[in-house]
């Protein structure tokens, strides 16, 4: 029976800690949720110069965005190593500060989110949070920085819908969803005014309604004519009653995805189905080398949009000629840094490079801020306008969404990703209408 | 008439998607029937299947029907292996006990496949060509993958229905005491059992990247577990036959609701494909709560 007097005490105890841990967390001064405008910073010259600045956040490193939660772990190191080996680290009060990211695995799962949060804020105490990937996690987070008033960058939460909820600290690295697919539009119809059907195939989460909600608009702006809109759930089998259908609705352009790998699988359908279109734009997959792995030769002549590319034009001196201040590692250097924390074989996805871009920005705003009080952070971010390696910086001070950065367009052109949209970053030309599947099957590149 | 052709067309979809499906779910049902344990980690198993196609694809350019030999090879090591170093202490033991050890088996699994392959998602390219029904075409590694799964559930029919082994094992299932009373080794019918169920679902998994040949990554599994419980129950739990037969059926469920629901107005039809298939188990489940091929 002593085991029963032994463990009724433990409960007391932990009922009792955790009772205090309750009323020790009310009293913490809660920054209020509404959408005010941040107070004017003004960092008094006495402020003391903290020891180091902890950037705080989680990374799906297992789960289904462990791809991405992988490629944005290096992405942010490689940015790191610039930051604190060769910058020195943050300039405050003219000393140098050392940043150090605080990571867990959130395991892409909406619960963990949102008890890691919790923790990185009242047990790590970061000065900054980076949001989880993908926008439904980063929703998912978002009240809980907001209401603690810690400045949260979303780096792959591209969702308008979140800039809509009204937070204050909320702010966004990468272009909103809303621009993934307009890209393509603006394309077709600077290049072939006569294709005009367009059919939308798409997964039914947060990210791609988003995107194709703005594709849909703009379509519409532009004059195509929208022929089939639907939605696939998450995780699908097969697809062919779907795309069966949208067969039928002989569509000129077919813009489509969501995640990784319903867009690998809804390439696969396409093919099976011979499902032809003069073209064919599938949002996040076509990005990453292993779709090309898997598809092959199906691969070829696929677009997609991406936030980054290998190749894209962003330099100090582009900057110079916009007249814009250029901030962190050329794109050769974070190449060079990306190849030394993840391996000689690895290539930076746009995961990575927004990630790092992200931290890049977060470094620069404290910098501005000359402070790690999260009003004076976000203050300086309505005033930063930088380019980056990633392009460029600038964002709606009110709701925190990314207004300067552009998309660019790829092509899968004979086994290589050449950017073809828009033309000032595009490092080759439009291979258009893209062969057909029965072209391909005969070993047709999308090369001329 | 596009309605028509569209809904065959789905349904045929339906069948091949259902075999494979049923086949994947065998697995289940069997070691269920056998030793009362319910392999909560049973994706796991199916993503192992998945990876020796890919594999042996990519490795060696063995093609995934050939490959299913090496499958029933690793699946009965693992199975069998499992069995000696964990399942054969819970025998018996209370149900919690067997959930949280086949659930952490395969998170284990799923771990050691993430640790030494990676997170990506893969996928191959078996290209043989496909057979055109005139209402849709159909690529020849989803017949294949049609015509494997029917052929497979046939010999293990044979197996169980006019072997020896087999006759053991159903008496094993029928009376477990009665069954050792006539001589009968039942912990080799234990382990057997849980080797061939493993298998089964090894095997499962390869004819499933025939029909699905990308997406290969160590969390597959997890929705292919969902199914394969629905599928399980539908069959009635117990039955690996059942099973067979409740896989057609979700997957007729699934591909064929789409066509009618896209005639009600102003709904997203996939979105509502997976409600129609579980809404038609709590139907058959509560005319029948033993499952379709269940018995009392």
């Amino acid at each position: 029976m002593n085991w029963k007097k032994t463990f009724v005490v433990l409960v007391i105890v932990a009922m009792s800690l955790f009772i205090l841990g309750c009323a020790e967390k009310q009293p913490a001064p809660t920054p209020t949720p509404e959408s005010k405008p941040a107070p004017e910073a003004t960092p008094s010259p006495e402020a003391k110069v903290p020891e180091k600045i902890v950037i705080g956040g989680t990374l799906s490193l297992s789960g289904k965005y462990a791809n991405e939660g992988q490629m944005s772990l290096w992405g942010i190191q490689a940015a790191l190593k610039w930051l604190n080996d060769v910058n020195g680290g943050i300039d405050i009060g003219g000393k140098k500060v050392k940043v150090e990211f605080k990571y867990y695995d959130d395991e892409a799962k909406k619960e963990t989110v949102q008890s890691l949060y919790d923790r990185l804020i009242t047990v790590d105490k970061v000065d900054v949070l980076l949001a989880p990937y993908s926008s439904g996690l980063t929703l998912a987070a978002a009240p809980i920085a907001d209401k603690n008033g810690k400045v949260y960058m979303s780096h792959g939460g591209a969702s308008d819908r979140i800039f809509e909820q009204g937070y204050t600290y909320v702010v966004q690295t990468l272009s909103p969803a809303s621009k993934y697919q307009t890209g393509a539009l603006d394309m077709v119809k600077a290049i072939d005014p006569t294709a005009k059907r367009v059919a939308f195939v798409y997964e039914d989460s947060e990210f791609s309604k988003a995107v194709f909600k703005g594709a849909k608009e703009y379509a519409e702006q532009l004059g195509f004519e929208v022929v089939f809109d639907k939605t696939y759930p998450r995780n699908p089998t097969d697809l062919t009653p779907l795309l069966s259908e949208m067969k039928a609705a002989e569509p000129d352009i077919i813009l489509g995805g969501g995640h990784f790998a319903d867009g690998q699988l809804l390439a696969t359908q396409l093919a099976e189905l011979k499902i032809n279109a003069k073209l064919v734009s599938i949002i996040v997959a076509p990005a990453l080398p292993k779709f090309y792995d898997a598809l092959g030769v199906k691969a070829e002549g696929i677009v997609g949009p991406g936030q980054w590319e290998v190749g894209v034009k962003y330099s100090p001196e582009a900057a110079k000629a916009k007249g814009i201040e250029y901030f962190g590692p050329t794109q050769d250097e974070f190449m060079q840094y990306f190849k030394e924390v993840a391996g000689e074989d690895k290539t930076p996805s746009y995961h990575a490079a927004e990630a790092g871009a992200a931290i890049l920005a977060i470094a620069k705003a404290i910098e501005n801020a000359q402070s790690t009080d999260s009003d004076a952070i976000r203050n300086a971010f309505n005033n930063l306008h930088m380019i980056t390696f990633f392009g460029e910086f600038k964002i709606d001070p009110t709701t925190g969404k990314q207004l300067g950065h552009e998309m660019v367009l790829f092509q899968w052109q004979g086994g290589k990703k050449v950017i073809i949209w828009p033309p000032e970053a595009a490092t080759g030309e439009p291979y258009y209408p893209i062969p057909t599947w029965e072209e391909k099957e005969q070993g047709k590149m999308a090369t001329k | 008439m596009v309605f028509f052709e569209q809904l065959a067309g789905n349904l045929l979809y339906g069948i091949i998607l259902g075999a494979v499906y049923g086949l994947a779910t065998m697995g289940l049902s069997q070691i269920f029937g056998v030793l009362k344990i319910v392999n909560v980690g049973h994706g796991a198993f199916i993503m192992v299947g998945a990876y020796v196609a890919y594999w042996m694809f990519v490795l060696y350019s063995v093609n995934p029907i050939l490959s299913i030999p090496v499958a029933l090879v690793i699946g009965l090591a693992l199975g069998l292996g499992i069995f000696y170093i964990v399942i054969r202490r819970l025998i018996g033991a209370p149900e919690l006990a067997s959930l949280l050890a086949t659930f952490g088996i395969g998170i284990f699994i799923e771990e050691v496949a993430k640790f030494f392959w990676g997170p990506d998602h893969r996928g191959f390219s078996w290209n043989i060509g496909q057979v055109d029904f005139g209402i849709t075409l159909i690529p020849n590694t989803k017949l294949l993958a049609f015509f494997s799964s029917v052929i497979i559930a046939l010999i293990l029919y044979m197996l169980f229905q006019r072997t020896r082994i087999g006759a053991a094992i159903r008496a094993v299932v029928e009376d477990r005491e009665g069954a050792m009373v006539c001589g009968i080794d039942v912990s080799r019918i234990y382990a057997m059992s849980f080797g061939i169920g493993i298998a089964m679902t090894v095997i499962g998994g390869i004819l499933l990247t025939l029909f699905i040949p990308v997406g290969i990554n160590p969390y597959m599994g997890g929705e292919y577990t969902l199914k394969a419980f629905v599928i399980a129950v539908l069959g009635g739990l117990g039955s690996p036959w059942g099973a067979f037969i409740g896989g057609f059926i979700f997957g007729l469920l699934e591909n064929g609701s789409y066509t009618i629901l896209g005639l009600i107005p102003g709904v997203e039809p996939f979105s509502l494909t997976r409600f129609v298939a579980f809404s038609a188990l709590l139907v058959i489940l509560l005319v029948k709560p033993t499952g379709l091929m269940g018995g009392e």
